[in-house]
């Protein structure tokens, strides 16, 4: 698409503003450039116009607009994402969701919420706390991310290991598809007739179309709480503890583990309680019924004192687990004591995999001169290796995205993944040849085409743009993303 | 040359490996005789033998264990029965990942005692799992009333291997148990009654099988007072895996009597059951509970086995079955307007539901006679859909459903789902005219 006249940007600043209001419309350089990146500042994209929607009717008319000019659009949330998703191409229309962020409505009786894409994770969880309900997808980011963000990437978070990700919460959604029809897709009843229309969406990181309301579940909040504390000498140690617990046929709600750079970042910055001399914590949440959970809180207890455990303890009181959690959802935060910068790999393994494959990512950082820190959902093999680095050394950052790219290549090895929950994005678009085939990628792209044929809704994301397999070397290239012109790093 | 296709198809798979003429009888589907089955043994083989009928422009319906063929609408065409029942390999078993890897063709009960060996399981409970394959139940999207707790097929397929129309295998997800790479293709195949592909392979999360498994049967006087206790269960703090709302009639059917009932699963370490079951006892007192009694072993298995049974064709008495989708709240009234409708009718009905997830089984018996067959389905569907909810009629004669549609009439989304369809079988070759929409 060629760039935009100034002529041309002036009267459809005019034709959006009579849409949405003076305030409602950006197309400021330098306002522009907070929606430049997301949670991954290693991309970078500006676009013309930045718009702020009230309604599905508004987005419909701004997704109607952006395909008569044939201006590539992307829908943003909070901008917490990891990996490139919500980034305009250079020079199209960014759709922010943060003005539709209302609950619409509850019914507890039929345990279903009605919300809009903009409300944030944790505050649909605060709207219906009072009635003993909550929202259980948690990302570590729920504070600012949104639910319409959650549904693009079909968010997880340390709960999901027993409760599922966001998926399997979702029951329908009010959709602006990329050609700006507004349609349903499910509802407020399970097992909609047709194709899975809703499962497709949720996960499609905004290639799909814009959701305007979702109708998820709400849970009963469980009626006890119980969190353990297991501290290990060897990072070994707490990898076998997490097999073990399962292997005792327990589902814990939560098992995080939290390595021993992590731990002294977080101490640095909260003063949560983790021992700043273990190698490894492993912090587990069981939930559910009070009876037995003494119990199972006890073959836990079991579990990890013999795989070598050196302190296993319950949490005394509410207080205590909410400064553990405050530790593990902020540590991301935290790396900033210890490294300039860094940057967040998302792998999944099979979780008996864990001993090798830790092993691996710190000899693959080593081997690169960087440091990696730990922290991850370790019940469900979701890795998040921290890459500790200094963008101002020359050189550095690119010894980073190589490292990540063997980090990732390990991870397809053992049969895991390439991203368990942060999406594939721009970041990861090229490494998609690890884990799928060409007939895998051609499936996803006619499918892709199904719904958005004209290839203006978040273009350049998930699918990669060779198609030869990406070879990942010590030495440097650019990335493919930004040889094309789509991003720039700074 | 009509003659060629079954020669190919024995190069193909082996002469042993393919039926034609009368041999097909077995395999008819709503009354239309293939042209030949063929059974592959390999996945391999699955991709010559689609890719064969590709370029012949034959109509291929996969056949697990036959259990659901009468599902969906009459087939538009037929050509070759492709039957999976050689693919029967449980391929990699982790426990240690929970996770399972099988063979489209393998029977679930098989599966599930494999992995009982081991202490787990796969949180499942579909109808006629003696027969039901993997695959058919991953097609049809088949579940039970641990749905529940444990969700249905869509909450623990994590990969899928598909043969598509152009005989290429596709591969969906992984094998991992959490994983956004790409768009969720499992998902798109999971229900879609093989219209878009043929299953081949799955990968599942397992759950470790619990120490204690009960049944609990609470009856009460009128079905109204069931459905208050399902959301008095629903509002506290218990936990069923499966809390199954039942009328009169069911409950006859059932051999365990009464006019309603909720039948509850609970399931985990003793004292979480125990708890469980006093905490019930306690909640449904004042609200009008006849008895509450505990089912374990045989009776147990028996009773949710019958369970499943009773929304299946093959008693001479059921004339159609119709499966509602509602929200949980509405279940039991719609219940009991569908059973008094089936009455002016001069028909019966047997009424259960997935109260929990607003699922209605109901099953129509009595005359034979398409007319009020044919009437009560429509009354039942306008029922459903002045509720905004969803009826499909899940059994009924080809004389019925030539009167009544299977499917709702879809709404806007029918042309996402063609554009689907068209990209992924662009020839129509697969399972044609069943699905939603004449897809």
């Amino acid at each position: 698409m060629p760039p935009l006249t100034d002529a041309r940007k002036k009267s459809l600043r005019r034709e959006m503003e009579a849409l949405l209001g003076k305030g409602g419309v950006l197309s400021d350089p330098d306002e522009l450039m907070v929606y430049e990146s997301d949670g991954l500042t290693l991309f970078r994209a500006l676009a013309d116009f930045v718009v702020f929607p009230r309604s599905a009717g508004d987005v419909a008319a701004l997704v109607k607009l952006a395909n008569r000019e044939g201006i590539p659009f992307v829908a943003r949330g909070a901008g917490t994402g990891l990996s490139g998703g919500c980034l305009p191409t250079e020079g199209g229309l960014v759709i922010s969701l943060m003005r539709m962020n209302r609950v619409l409505e509850v019914d507890y009786d039929n345990q279903i919420a009605v919300v809009e894409p903009g409300l944030v994770n944790l505050h649909l969880s605060w709207a219906v706390g009072p009635q003993g309900f909550y929202y259980a997808p948690d990302p570590s980011s729920q504070q600012a991310c949104t639910i319409g963000g959650n549904i693009a990437n079909n968010s997880g978070g340390p709960h999901t290991l027993k409760y599922g990700v966001t998926t399997n919460h979702v029951l329908g959604l009010e959709v602006v598809l990329p050609d700006g029809e507004l349609v349903w897709l499910g509802g407020r009843t399970r097992d909609a007739q047709g194709y899975d229309l809703v499962g497709l969406f949720v996960g499609s990181e905004g290639t799909f179309g814009i959701a305007t309301k979702i109708v998820v579940r709400i849970l009963k909040k469980p009626q006890a709480v119980k969190t353990v504390l297991a501290v290990f000498d060897q990072v070994d140690q707490a990898s076998e503890a997490v097999s073990a617990i399962i292997a005792r046929g327990l589902v814990p709600a939560a098992m995080e583990m939290i390595d021993q750079l992590t731990i002294e970042a977080v101490e640095d910055a909260f003063g949560c309680g983790y021992p700043r001399d273990a190698a490894a914590a492993l912090l587990i949440e069981l939930d559910g019924l009070a009876a037995g959970m003494a119990a199972q809180a006890e073959r836990v207890v079991q579990a990890c004192r013999d795989c070598g455990a050196r302190d296993v303890r319950e949490a005394r009181d509410e207080a205590e687990r909410a400064l553990l959690w405050k530790g593990r959802k902020s540590a991301f935060g935290a790396y900033g004591r210890v490294s300039p910068a860094y940057m967040v790999m998302d792998g999944v393994i099979p979780r008996t995999k864990l001993p090798y494959v830790l092993g691996r990512v710190n000899a693959i950082a080593a081997a690169h001169g960087l440091r990696v820190g730990n922290v991850f959902h370790a019940g469900d093999g979701n890795l998040h290796p921290n890459i500790l680095y200094d963008p101002r050394k020359p050189g550095e950052e690119a010894r980073v995205v190589a490292a990540g790219g063997e980090i990732l290549k390990v991870c397809a090895e053992v049969g895991g993944s390439i991203s368990g929950e942060h999406g594939i994005g721009l970041e990861k678009a090229d490494y998609m040849p690890f884990i799928f085939s060409e007939a895998d990628l051609a499936c996803m792209q006619r499918v892709k085409d199904a719904f958005n044929p004209a290839g203006l809704c978040n273009p350049g994301k998930i699918f990669p743009t060779n198609k030869a397999c990406v070879e990942v070397g010590p030495a440097y290239r650019p990335h493919p993303i930004e040889e094309k012109g789509l991003a720039q790093r700074f | 040359m009509p003659s060629a296709l079954p020669d190919q198809l024995r190069r193909i798979v082996g002469a042993p490996h393919v039926l034609t003429g009368v041999e097909c009888s077995p395999y008819v589907v709503e009354g239309r005789t293939p042209e030949a089955v063929v059974f592959p043994g390999s996945q391999e083989e699955v991709a010559a033998a689609v890719t064969l009928a590709a370029e012949q422009g034959l109509p291929v319906t996969p056949w697990g264990g036959g259990t659901k063929m009468w599902v969906g609408a009459p087939p538009s065409r037929i050509g070759l029965v492709l039957a999976t029942k050689r693919l029967d390999r449980i391929l990699e078993h982790e426990p240690g990942d929970l996770t399972v890897t099988v063979e489209a063709g393998l029977t679930f009960d098989r599966l599930q005692a494999e992995l009982g060996q081991r202490g787990q399981w796969l949180s499942l409970d579909p109808p006629a799992s003696d027969r039901a394959t993997i695959g058919g139940i991953l097609a049809s999207d088949a579940s039970g009333p641990r749905r529940h707790l444990y969700g249905t097929a869509r909450d623990l397929v994590i990969g899928l291997t598909v043969i598509g129309a152009d005989g290429r295998a596709v591969r969906g997800g992984g094998k991992v148990v959490k994983n956004v790479a790409g768009y969720d293709l499992p998902k798109l195949y999971i229900g879609s009654f093989g219209t878009l592909g043929i299953v081949v392979e799955a990968t599942f999360r397992l759950r470790p099988r619990a120490d204690v498994d009960r049944l609990v049967v609470a009856r009460f006087d009128r079905l109204a007072d069931a459905g208050q206790g399902a959301r008095a269960v629903l509002g506290s703090d218990l936990i069923p895996s499966a809390l199954e709302l039942a009328d009169g009639e069911a409950l006859r059917r059932l051999g365990l009597g009464g006019a309603a009932a909720l039948l509850l699963g609970l399931d985990g370490i003793a004292p979480q059951v125990d708890w469980q079951v006093d905490e019930l006892e306690r909640l449904l007192k004042s609200r009008g509970v006849v008895d509450q009694r505990v089912l374990d072993g045989d009776a147990r298995e028996e009773t949710w086995r019958a369970l499943g049974a009773l929304g299946r064709p093959g008693a001479d008495t059921v004339a159609a079955v119709m499966r509602w989708a509602l929200l949980p709240m509405q279940t039991a009234e719609l219940m009991e307007a569908g059973a008094a409708a089936a009455r002016r009718h001069g028909m019966g009905a047997a009424m259960t539901a997935h109260a929990g997830v607003g699922i209605v089984t109901a099953v129509l018996s009595g005359s034979a006679d398409p007319g009020p067959v044919s009437a009560t389905l429509e009354e039942w569907r306008s029922l459903v859909t002045a509720a905004r909810g969803h009826a499909m009629v899940s059994w009924a004669p080809l004389a019925v459903k030539e009167r009544v549609a299977v499917w709702d009439a879809p709404g806007p989304t029918l042309r996402l789902m063609r554009s689907i369809k068209e990209r992924l079988d662009p020839r129509g070759i697969l399972n044609p005219g069943r699905f939603v929409g004449g897809i």
